[in-house]
């Protein structure tokens, strides 16, 4: 790694300073499972002068409830959320995405803040010099997107702005089901806005020294049935191909309400608003689910090498709802 | 000696920041800016700085576990660990698992010997820092969560199937002692 200068910041204020002092040249660091990576394969346009440690803040590791609101703190471990008791039982979804996040040793340190926040995994993006090639693309402030003309068999199958890399956070693919928000501060001072707005056009929707400080989660009905897919070729380590997020509340049969969310295959966490429209006030059966999985896709258009995502995220819908309907969980 | 003089030296030692770590029980207080840069790893501090070359630089990238060492009983990657931030930490490499009283392996390492597993054997000391930390929270593990718990250590040589046999044998060695 080439050299920078190393803050422990001790607390959110002190972290934004010295954000703002460097003036977008430096980078705060919690599990470093990420930033670590970044910083060894130089893939940045501008290496960062300084790295400001959030780790030594205190009291942003937390899992608590609160009025019908579950907090996470920023830096709360992902091993810590996907082994919470609580969190198990009321917001299984939640758990199982992060149980489903790498290895465990990454889970043991990369924090649920640091997981919303990496860098996207796009091939072209992380090439570095050290591979040989570094290409100035669209996040880089380059005007093309290598991967719209170049190998992108990971990439969107709907589309983007620029950018077609897919949104690379399990937590936040599962968040957005849960309906939940993120809490930043920043010099402007805090917001609270749902999680699927952290995403935009080819970068992170938060300021230059703005920090996630704390995820909130309303609490889902007891009896609403929460299921995660996540489809990979190795069942440890890979990123998701495809991922599903279902939340379905059902009254005798029919359903009372469903929020569904993808991952792997946009460059957001992306809610099938169509398909929760249709479900809600239908019988929950296979002709239904088949249904839902086929509007999933009716909008897709993928790119010279990633049709193939096509039947694997119609099936994965239709799955995820019959599993939630007959209260199944992948073993 | 000039007083004056010693004191500026005490002071400037004073000031000079430490980097505290406790490995394998030992503890090391090493100097910012001198024996630790804010861009060291704890694998390069371990193995450069240290001599504690028993843990493996494989990929350095976070993929492969051979860097594994324990950080306050939990398996971390020391290869995306800044040694900075492991001030005031309880680091346990492969070195400490030797009973230093009786020069004896530990029965981790006993039972990878008696089940052949390992070949090449890069992988080994972070296979055994992983299986450790299972066996300490769950003395009495089934397949499945051997299997899941060893999951961020990837092996080229043995098939894998040695290896959760060792873990198991091991297991029942360690239940055995207590
Ligand atoms: C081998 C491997 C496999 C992986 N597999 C997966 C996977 O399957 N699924 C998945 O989702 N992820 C995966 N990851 C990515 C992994 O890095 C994240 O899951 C991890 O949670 C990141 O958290 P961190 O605390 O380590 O982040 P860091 O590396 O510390 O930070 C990541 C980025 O976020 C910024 N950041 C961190 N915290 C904050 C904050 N509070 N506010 C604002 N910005 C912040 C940092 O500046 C940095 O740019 C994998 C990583 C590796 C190395
Ligand atoms: S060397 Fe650290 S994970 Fe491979
Ligand atoms: S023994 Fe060679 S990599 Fe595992």
């Amino acid at each position: 790694m080439k050299r920078f200068e190393h803050f422990n910041a001790k607390t959110i204020d002190e972290a934004i300073l010295l954000l703002e002092k460097y003036d977008g040249e430096a980078k705060v660091i919690a599990g470093g499972t990420d930033l670590i990576r970044v910083l060894k394969d130089d893939i940045l346009p501008k290496y960062p002068k300084a790295i400001i440690n959030l780790k030594t803040i205190a009291n942003l590791e937390y899992i608590k409830e609160e009025n019908g609101v579950l907090k996470i703190g920023s830096l709360t471990r992902l091993s810590d959320v996907a082994s919470s008791s609580l969190i198990k039982t009321k917001y299984n979804l939640l758990s199982e995405a992060c149980r489903s996040v790498g290895t465990p040793q990454i889970r043991n340190m990369g924090t649920i803040g640091g997981n919303l926040c990496q860098d996207v995994q796009c091939w072209y993006y992380r090439a570095s010099k050290s591979l040989g090639k570094v290409f100035h693309c669209l996040r880089k402030g380059g005007n093309v997107c290598y991967a719209v003309s170049g190998d992108n068999r990971f990439h969107s199958i709907f589309g983007g702005k620029g950018c077609v890399a897919v949104c690379p956070s399990d937590v936040a693919i599962a968040l957005t089901a849960l309906d939940a928000l993120v809490k930043t501060k920043g010099p402007l001072g805090e917001r609270v806005f749902p999680v699927s707005e952290l995403y935009k056009d080819a970068a992170l929707n938060l300021g230059r020294s703005e920090i996630v400080t704390e995820i909130q989660v309303p609490e889902p009905p007891p009896e609403a049935r929460q299921i995660w897919i996540k489809f990979r070729l190795r069942n440890s380590l890979d990123f998701a191909i495809v991922s599903v997020a279902v939340m379905l509340t059902l009254e005798e049969g029919v359903c009372k309400d469903v929020r569904i969310a993808l991952g792997g295959v946009a460059p957001t966490p992306k809610r099938l608003k169509e398909v929760e429209d249709f479900l809600k006030g239908n019988y929950i059966n296979s002709e239904t689910a088949e249904k839902a999985g086929k509007m999933a896709v009716a909008k897709a258009f993928p790119l010279s090498h990633n049709a193939y995502k096509i039947p694997i995220t119609e099936s994965l819908v239709k799955r995820v709802i019959l599993m939630a309907k007959d209260h199944r969980t992948l073993t | 000696m000039d007083e004056g003089k010693n004191d500026l030296i005490n002071g400037a030692r004073m000031r000079m920041q430490k980097i505290k770590l406790t490995i394998n029980g030992k503890l090391y207080e090493l100097i910012l800016g001198y024996e630790v840069q804010p861009w060291h790893t704890l694998a390069f501090t371990l193995r450069e700085k240290l001599g504690l070359t028993g843990t493996k630089i494989g990929c350095d990238r976070g993929e492969c576990g051979a860097c594994t060492v324990l950080m306050d009983g939990r398996p971390i990657l020391s290869c995306l660990t800044l040694t900075v931030e492991c001030d005031g930490k309880n680091i346990e490499t492969i070195e400490g698992l030797l009973n230093s009283k009786t020069g004896k392996l530990h029965p981790i390492q006993e039972a990878f010997i008696e089940s052949g597993a390992f070949q090449c054997g890069f992988c080994t000391p972070g296979m055994i820092m992983s299986a450790k930390a299972l066996l300490q929270r769950n003395p009495n593990p089934t397949l499945e969560e051997i299997r899941e718990a060893m999951s961020g250590n990837l092996c080229r040589c043995t098939g894998y199937i040695p290896i959760f046999n060792a873990i198991m044998k091991a297991a029942e060695k360690m239940r055995g002692m207590t």
